[in-house]
Parts: structure tokens; sequence; C-alpha cells
């Protein structure tokens, strides 16, 4: 059982972060940059849940945080794909 | 016992990805900032992982080393498609004394 403290703590943080790349996304100077930001902001977002799986002892939490990883994979690769080409797949 | 292991792998992991953003918002180009933001939150994300599997449940270990595997393969190619995408748009190094060994 993680103690309390430490896990509210955990969350805020995580939540601080969360809002420093979200402002990191909005004010970044290149496209490349910008990629790069929101694809770190749901890797961050997979920490998150697995950080609320330890708390509560659900298995759940991180079938959830599989998809996002698997979603901000794929998510990522078409975005860099799409601005190295102007197409997604060549 | 496990209780203080849990909590010490959560603050570890915090420190890491802490390092992974500032790595991201302080580097000057995109080619830098893909260190930070591949390496650095991979192995945040898989200490609070860790964390989480203390616990000892079956479901929760399997799912933990799943995400663990599948980011180990997917965050480098990721990183990867990024600084290319961004080489070839001509994007330039900011870092002092960069050195570009591709050819365009």
């Amino acid at each position: 059982m993680i103690s309390d403290v430490i896990f509210f703590f955990g969350i805020a943080w995580i939540a601080g972060l969360l809002g420093v790349l979200v402002v990191r996304v909005a004010r970044a100077r290149t496209t490349g940059q910008r990629i790069l930001a929101l694809d770190l902001l749901t890797l961050i977002l997979v920490g998150l849940l697995a950080l609320a799986a330890g708390e509560d002892r659900a298995p759940y939490a991180l079938d959830a945080a599989l998809g996002i990883a698997l979603l901000s994979f794929v998510a990522t690769l078409a975005a860099s794909r799409y601005y190295e080409s102007r197409r997604p797949f060549t | 016992m496990t209780e203080v292991i849990e909590d010490i792998l959560i603050l570890a992991g915090l420190v890491v990805l802490t390092l992974a953003v500032y790595g991201v918002v302080r580097m000057p180009d995109v080619y830098t900032q893909t260190h930070a933001a591949s390496k650095a939150a991979f192995l945040g994300i898989t200490l609070l992982l860790a964390s989480a599997a203390m616990s000892g449940d079956g479901g929760i270990i399997t799912r933990a080393l799943l995400i663990v595997m599948l980011l180990a393969v997917t965050t480098p190619v990721a990183a990867h498609s990024i600084a290319r995408a961004a080489r070839r748009r001509g994007e330039r190094m900011r870092t002092p004394d960069a050195v570009d060994e591709t050819q365009a």
C-alpha cells in the first residue's frame, strides 16, 4: 500500500508536469518539437495511470494505460510521417 | 517493508519524469530533446509500473510487464521517426558545435 501523502503528492506533481507540457505544446518553436512534446505528454499520462493502479490495486487502470500507450505510438508515427512527406505513409 | 519500497520507487519515478520534462523544456533543438523524451520518460514510467507491480497482484504484474515491453519497442521508434522527419524538413541544429553528418 502506498502511503497517502506520497500518492497525493505524486498525483499533484504529475498534474503539474502535464500542465508544463501543455504550455510547451502550445508554444513549441517548430512542428517537430510540438509532436515530441505531445508524445511525452501521453507517456506521462501512462505514468499517472500506473500510479492510480498501484494505489487502488486495480488492474483495469493498466488496461487504459496500455491503450493510451498504443494510441500514442500510432499517433506519433502518423504525425511525424505526415510532417516528413505530407503523406502519412509513402 | 514493501510499502517503503513502493514509496521509494514512486519518488524515483517522479524525479526521472521531471528530468524528462525539464530536458524537453530546456534543450535547444528537437534532436537533443528526443534524448530526454524517449529514454528518461521510459525509465520513469518503468519505475512507476514497478511500484504498482510490488502489490503482488497477478493481473497488475502481467499488465505492467506488457506495457514495459511495448514501450521498450515503441519509444525509440517514435523518437527516431520524429528526428528523421525534422531532419528531412530542414530543422536547424541549435546545439553549440553540432556536427551534421547526414547528406541533406
